[in-house]
């Protein structure tokens, strides 16, 4: 199947959050990366049909998924970055809850929610109130309930926020699992997250796609960019102000690396290096926050 | 489809808020209920009397001495046997209480000392037949259920609000996006709103009528309502219905008065951003009709009076006019119950179905 964006546009008044996007989608792991404010949450906002797009359209398989309704949402399966729950559901209650509204009957709605829980580490706190759950496990809730109907469409807002690095692999590992032949897309700020399963990264900015690929291709853009230098420790905060670096690392002899992007190499001595995402997701946003 | 009514209804009643205002609901009315009998006092005129279950016996005692169709004869035999004459501890007659026949007898053929003023039967009931009894435990209970009834419509307000409202902070990401969000589970939200509002008031009214029976006994049904003690000719309906027929009106009036401002409330509930202002604005909707300055008597008042708050305050509503038999004008409430739910349910449906989150 094929879910693709066509001049995809959503204006909140004066204000354009996703700007004449244009992107086509097969099967396979989607990695959304963007700053602050890029467009991501809405973007996937208008992909699971919770906002209408101000103009231009989403089709399945070349079909509008507004007028699709019930048959598209059928395959989707929405994990909010920001969810509202029943405070006082029992987990098992809420999936319940929400597999009903998805159209399964009882008996499978017991069987997936239990087994769904198990598969987000919430086996032993089925039956505590939400309302006593610490972030982390709400969000797994959030992942499990979007899970629900064995979605061919699965989108998945920031799932891995606020979890800790166990749970964020065992994230990895069903999402690796579960992705065969359906398309996947996830939003993140944890760049690693990205890099281990998905398969394709869509870079937004202001609402726009400005790199879509593999991410070997689409770090290759920034080739010749990334250097490494050693400085003395001692003058670390002075390059940090006027320099652009993705990582540093303190080294015994009193030095430190710095990784620094950089058109020009940015002392003598720089060492060009490989590009990886986090340095692309940096050469393309620094700044952002600061304006 | 079953499901999903039985999850929202469900998920209004395991609602604090909602199990709260029902108790309370129902506390009130057995408090209430409770007073208003261990309050009721008589006195038979011959060395007898008593408040609370005592009262009530020796009210029945007397009603049943002249039990039947009011006849001259009758209002003769009652005035000669059971209304005071005035003198004996300085009030006049007409301000002594006794007993509720007494009391209604005094208030309609009796003048200031206790003497018959002249008065027939068929020059204040016409040729309407009269049936006297003992009316007082029913037509208290009525009075009773009218407050009850109308504090409940809040009750009800406060319970339906959130119904759409209640998702709109964050959960209807995920049921707007889920196979049913925008379509099966809005209907199931109208249902289950009219269920839960229904299923309520039906307790609420079995309560109060089984406390009623369990206070005052069977007795008393298949009287007039218009042979009352003097406390309750004010304000009372001026037609010759029994007070069986009474609470039946004043029952259906309660659920359609249910049923007609469940429609206000989901209405706002869906086009309402959250709860608060749902809830305050159904609020001043339903209780609106109260503050019109429409008079009584004008011809606007009929409409005015057809709208749910009158169906709780049911007195204004079942005095407007008489059509035939025990068919009162009242009886348009509920065409406009059914109207107000139908707007609400299509409205609501359509503005949950419609919304975007944001
Ligand atoms: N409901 C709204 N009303 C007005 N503006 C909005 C609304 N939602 C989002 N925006 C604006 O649209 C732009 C894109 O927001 P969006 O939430 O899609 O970004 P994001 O990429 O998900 O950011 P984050 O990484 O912080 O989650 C932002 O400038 C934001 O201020
Ligand atoms: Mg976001």
């Amino acid at each position: 199947m094929e879910l693709s964006a066509v001049n995809l546009t959503k204006r909140y008044g004066s204000k354009t959050a996703v700007n004449r996007l244009n992107v086509t989608l097969t099967n396979g792991v989607y990695g959304l990366l963007g700053a602050n404010g890029a467009g991501k949450t809405t973007f996937m906002r208008l992909l699971c049909t919770v906002q209408r797009p101000t103009s231009g359209k989403i089709d399945l398989d070349g079909k509008n998924i507004w007028k699709l309704g019930e048959r598209y949402r059928d395959v989707l399966g929405y994990l909010p970055q920001h969810f509202g729950y029943y405070p006082d559901f029992t987990a098992l209650g809420f999936l319940l809850y929400v597999a009903a509204l998805k159209g399964l009957d009882d008996r499978k709605a017991k069987k997936v929610s239990n087994k769904l829980l198990e598969e987000v580490g919430l086996s032993g706190e089925s039956r505590r109130k939400i309302k006593t759950f610490s972030g982390g496990m709400k969000q797994r809730l959030g992942i499990a309930q979007a899970m629900l109907n064995d979605p061919y469409i699965l989108i998945l807002d920031e799932p891995t926020a606020g979890l800790d690095p166990k749970e964020r692999v065992r994230f990895r590992n069903l999402i690796s699992a579960y992705s065969k032949d359906r398309i996947v897309i996830l939003s993140t700020h944890i760049v690693s997250d990205i890099e281990f399963i998905a398969e394709k990264i869509m870079m937004m900015k202001d609402g726009e796609i400005i790199h879509f690929g593999r991410p070997h291709e689409i770090t290759s853009g920034i080739d010749g960019c990334v250097w490494e230098c050693s400085v003395p420790t001692s003058r670390v905060e002075q390059y940090t102000a006027s320099l652009n670096i993705s990582n540093l690392r303190n080294e015994e002899n009193g030095r430190t690396v710095l990784r620094v992007i950089a058109d020009q190499p940015p002392v003598a001595g720089a060492v060009k290096v490989q590009p990886n995402l986090e340095d692309l997701f940096l050469y393309y946003f620094k700044g952002e926050d600061e304006q | 489809m079953k499901k999903l009514i039985w999850l929202e209804l469900r998920k209004i009643f395991s609602k604090r808020l909602t199990q709260f205002a029902l108790a309370v609901g129902l506390l009130l009315s057995a408090l209430l209920a409770f007073s208003t009998w261990q309050n009721k006092y008589a006195s038979d005129g011959a060395g007898n009397e008593g408040t609370g279950r005592t009262a009530v016996e020796i009210d029945k005692a007397v009603a049943a001495r002249y039990s039947g169709i009011l006849t001259d004869e009758k209002v003769q035999q009652m005035i000669a046997e059971i209304v005071p004459e005035s003198g004996e501890n300085g009030l006049n007659a007409i301000y002594l209480y006794q007993n509720t026949i007494q009391s209604a007898v005094s208030a309609r053929f009796s003048d200031i000392n206790g003497n018959w003023n002249g008065l027939r039967v068929s020059d204040l009931f016409g040729d309407e037949s009269i049936k006297i009894g003992y009316v007082d435990g029913w037509l208290s209970t009525s009075r009773n259920m009218t407050s009850i009834l109308v504090a409940f419509s809040f009750f009800i307000i406060m319970m339906i609000a959130p119904v759409f409202c209640g998702e709109y902070s964050g959960v209807d990401n995920i049921i707007l996006s889920s196979k049913y969000g925008r379509t099966k589970c809005a209907e199931a939200k109208v249902i289950a709103g009219i269920m839960a509002a229904l299923i309520t008031t039906a307790i609420v009214l079995a309560v109060n009528l089984l406390m009623a029976l369990a206070f005052y006994g069977s007795e008393g049904l298949d009287c007039s309502i218009l042979f009352a003690q003097l406390t309750y000719i004010e304000g009372g309906i001026p037609f010759n219905i029994t007070c069986g027929t009474l609470l039946v009106y004043q029952s259906v009036l309660a659920v359609t008065g249910t049923i007609g401002v469940t429609g206000i409330t989901l209405l706002f509930s869906a086009a309402c951003k959250n709860q608060m202002i749902a809830l305050v604005a159904s609020v001043a909707v339903y209780a609106l009709p109260l503050l019109l300055p429409v008079a009584e008597t004008s011809a606007l008042f009929r409409l005015v009076v057809l709208l749910p708050i009158y169906h709780a305050q049911f007195v204004s509503l079942m005095s407007v006019a008489q059509m035939s038999g025990i068919l009162l004008y009242a009886i348009w409430a509920v065409p406009a119950a059914l109207i107000l739910i139908a707007a609400g349910s299509i409205f609501s449906r359509r503005v949950f179905a419609g919304h975007q989150v944001s």
